[in-house]
């Protein structure tokens, strides 16, 4: 298939993901905080940008750090690019231009989300009804992987939608598991449920926690579940093994270089035992696990989007691609 | 008259498609304006929302440029159809076959033979050479089977008296033939019976044939040749049209970047290396086609893409330099072309055009420029024109020192009255202009598709149909020849009209 195509595919999950974990932790976030006094709701708004690695922007415009404009930020505002318009958006740009390799079920499904968030009052829906909202854009998102699964056929357009899709997952977990761990650790036996509670359904993972591990809740246990969990679809061992499954099949099974990476970082997580890997320090594995998922993409770049052949007695190159969005 | 629908319907002294002069429905029109006629207002509002559904959720846009946000809009599809009957559409399809054929006969004669049509003083050498379309580097550069005219989009428009005649000819990049599929699937789905009430020819075969038309003219040597559309990108106003070719032939859409030449061979990029390229459809302008040859500002194109066709090992369709023949100077001699190079009389006329660097001719125009339709050569798509009864003495005024300026750039036609067709207009019918623009595919046999794409002027009195204008579209019926001895009646006398 042409790299340009590949790319966007690539990209239009990654934007689908993007929007569904932002719309399921704001969620969470806001519910959780309803009952709470305002500097601890300072902190778990800051947490969640942190999460969403959409700090920095954030800060830089000296906005109150409270719900509503928080809320506002990570939804409709148009200068975000981590917005969750700016990103349906982009999902819909990469969809719209391989319009003709995608299902007409999958480009329906992304469209008319799309058009539905520019019709609605997204202002006040936060105003109002933020947990529709919330709820519309995870069914949205959950419609369209479903909508996908269905309908396009397992070829390599399919793997790379895909890829993106886990990638972008892992990393969503992993920095979920970094940025909340350490207060998990430390909060009071009382507290714990609800920081427990609050990490797992950012998850949307509760729910099999509990028929798992039943009440308990060691952090080890999250750690266990989230990070190296086989079973469980959004825990980042689970991701990096689906996104190797389809790295191998485009790789023909040869081991280029982004497989050789992936499998290296997907193996040391798999033979992990918990209780070392917290003893040698949480942080530094999951820093060291982001980084491999960053640098994997890096090298499905370079070998499949950006194939510039060195040999080439051409005229002159075309100039490379313009940005594909979000590249 | 049947039906609420046509209460204070009125030709208005306009030759119209669906009543004639005493008002009374035509006999190919009678079943369906019967059908439509019983459909409540309600009903009619609710199919039009089910249609408006269907368009937006599937993305059928087009591109008005310079809107700010809005840039996307669906083409409007008017639900009354416009019907052709079998013996009408023989004559159209004759005509345009007829057309192109000659066309392509005069742009390879042109390019790559030996001219004979400016040798015998047909048209004159200077008029070529000056025209805007008319490009040098296309010199030598072979179409197999001298197919430069791959796709044509014909626009014709009847006169006050129901006669057919070629406004233009669009032998470069012609556009709206998705629409023309679009618009029958949802007529389909939106007026089941009433589609079905009628023996309709098929218009779904288009990307097979066109499929096969660029195999037709792949280098000799391709074997199984590779066939992309080119496109300009997602931002161009027929982005759509493109992407639905490329998916309709089963080939990949490619934008310039991602295709290579090496060595007078194109590539594409794609993840498993390159791949070689056979024919190209391309939707971009000669002019950006490739910045060695022509614009060196164009990111669009591909370095070394008219070298590579030059060598024989790449196709381009349409043909490079095809604008030639789209210059409304040029146009003015197609009927002289067809007979020379057919020996036959053209069976569609032009509309009647007068030759401003004729001397005699511009004299008699001066006069009559408040009776008179003026163009520019080059232009396209109802951009620069002055249409004289319309226009106020300070315009005409201006019309006449640019044409004293540059004669070669204007020519002057006869105002057409363009026919008329009954047209939703809230919950009742009004005349509203319409063109016509077939699609003619040049492949082993020169085809055209039966109908093509009827656009609708949607403001009162507004002769302009361009989409970029405020214009619709109607889904366009060519009714197939009755076969004696079948019963003609079709319908199944369902519930929906």
């Amino acid at each position: 298939m042409l790299a340009r195509h590949a790319e966007s595919l690539f990209w239009c999950g990654r934007y689908l993901e993007r929007a569904e974990d932002t719309a399921r932790m704001l969620d969470v976030t806001y519910h959780g905080l309803l009952e709470s006094p305002p500097h601890e709701a300072r902190r778990s708004w800051l947490d969640l940008l942190v999460v969403l690695n959409l700090d920095a922007g954030f800060l830089e415009r000296n906005l109150a750090l409270d719900a509503a404009t928080v809320s506002e930020f990570l939804v409709l505002d148009q200068d975000n690019p981590g917005a969750i318009v700016a990103v349906v958006g982009r999902a819909r740009e990469n969809a719209r231009s391989v319009r003709e390799l995608v299902s007409t079920e999958f480009w329906e499904a992304v469209n008319s989300f799309y058009l539905e968030l520019q019709a609605r009052d997204l202002r006040n829906d936060l105003a109002q009804q933020p947990y529709e909202l919330h709820g519309l854009v995870k069914r949205r998102c959950q419609t369209v992987a479903g909508v996908a699964a269905e309908t396009m056929p397992r070829d390599d357009g399919w793997r790379f939608l895909m890829l993106g899709w886990m990638l972008e997952r892992a990393e969503m977990t992993c920095r979920l598991l970094n940025v909340r761990y350490g207060e998990l650790a430390s909060v009071a036996e009382v507290d714990r449920f609800h920081v427990l509670h609050g990490v797992l359904k950012s998850a949307s993972s509760s729910e099999a926690f509990r028929k798992v591990y039943g009440a308990s809740m060691d952090p080890a246990h999250l750690v266990e579940f989230l990070l190296l969990g086989r079973t469980i679809p959004r825990s980042v061992l689970y991701c990096l093994r689906q996104a190797e499954k389809d790295l191998l099949r485009l790789g023909e099974d040869e081991l280029g270089r982004p497989q050789r990476m992936l499998g290296r970082i997907r193996s040391e997580l798999e033979f992990q035992d918990v209780q070392e890997l917290l003893e040698g320090g949480l942080h530094a594995v999951l820093d060291q696990v982001q980084r491999g998922v960053r640098d994997v993409a890096e090298a499905i770049g370079m070998q499949y989007f950006r194939n510039l052949r060195v040999d080439l007695h051409a005229v002159a190159f075309a100039p490379p691609a313009e940005a594909v969005e979000g590249a | 008259m049947a039906g609420s629908l046509f209460d204070g319907y009125v030709p208005e002294g306009f030759f119209d498609e669906v009543v004639d002069a005493a008002g009374v429905v035509r006999p190919h029109y009678r079943e369906v304006v019967d059908r439509l006629g019983r459909l409540s207002p309600d009903e009619l509002a609710r199919r039009e929302r089910l249609r408006d559904r269907a368009f937006r959720s599937a993305g059928i846009t087009f591109t008005v440029y310079g809107e700010g946000e809005d840039l996307e809009r669906t083409f409007p599809m008017d639900l009354v159809p416009r019907i052709i009957p079998a013996d009408e559409w023989d004559r159209i399809e004759g005509g345009l076959v007829q057309r192109v054929t000659a066309l392509n006969q005069f742009l390879d004669d042109l390019y790559v033979g030996e001219r004979s049509a400016v040798r015998d003083q047909i048209v004159p050498q200077w008029l070529i050479a000056t025209s805007d379309g008319f490009q040098r580097e296309a010199f030598g550069l072979p179409v197999p089977r001298g197919n430069r005219c791959l796709v044509a989009g014909i626009d014709l428009v009847r006169d006050a008296n129901g006669v057919y005649r070629v406004l233009e000819d669009n032998l470069r990049n012609p556009s709206g033939i998705s629409y023309v599929l679009e618009n029958r699937a949802a007529m389909t789905r939106v007026l089941p019976t009433l589609f079905g009430s009628q023996r309709i020819r098929s218009v779904d075969h288009y990307g097979a044939s066109l499929l096969s038309a660029l195999r037709f003219v792949a280098p000799p040597a391709a074997g199984d040749p590779t066939i992309v559309v080119l496109t300009p990108g997602v931002f161009n106003s027929a982005y759509f049209e493109h992407a639905f070719l490329a998916r309709q032939m089963g080939v990949e859409l490619v934008e310039g970047p991602d295709l290579v030449v090496d060595e007078h061979v194109v590539f594409m990029r794609t993840t498993r290396g390159l791949q070689r390229v056979d024919v190209i459809y391309r939707r971009i302008d000669d002019d950006f086609l490739d910045p060695v040859a022509f614009r060196s500002d164009s990111l669009l194109g591909v370095p070394g893409l008219l070298a590579a066709a030059r060598a024989g090992n790449v196709t381009i369709a349409n043909a490079v330099g095809n604008g030639v023949a789209d210059d409304k100077a040029v146009y003015a001699y197609v009927p002289d072309l067809i007979r020379y190079y057919l020996n036959e009389e053209p069976i569609l006329a032009n509309v009647e055009t007068h030759i401003l660097w004729d001397e005699d001719q511009r004299a008699m125009c001066r006069e009559r420029l408040d009776e008179l339709v003026v163009k520019p050569v080059a232009a396209s798509g109802g951009y620069g024109m002055l249409i004289g009864p319309a226009a106020g003495s300070e315009e005409i005024d201006l019309f006449r020192k640019r044409i004293e300026a540059n004669p070669r750039g204007y020519i002057a036609q006869e105002v057409v009255q363009l026919s008329r067709h009954p047209t939703l207009v809230g919950d009742h019918l009004e005349g509203r202009h319409i063109d016509l623009r077939p699609f003619v595919l040049s492949g082993e046999n020169v085809e055209v598709i039966p109908g093509g794409l009827t656009r609708v002027a949607l403001r009162k009195g507004s002769l302009v149909v361009n989409s970029s204008q405020g214009g619709g579209s109607k889904d366009t019926w060519v009714l197939a020849p009755e076969v004696p001895g079948e019963p003609d009646e079709a319908g199944d006398g369902g519930g929906d009209a």
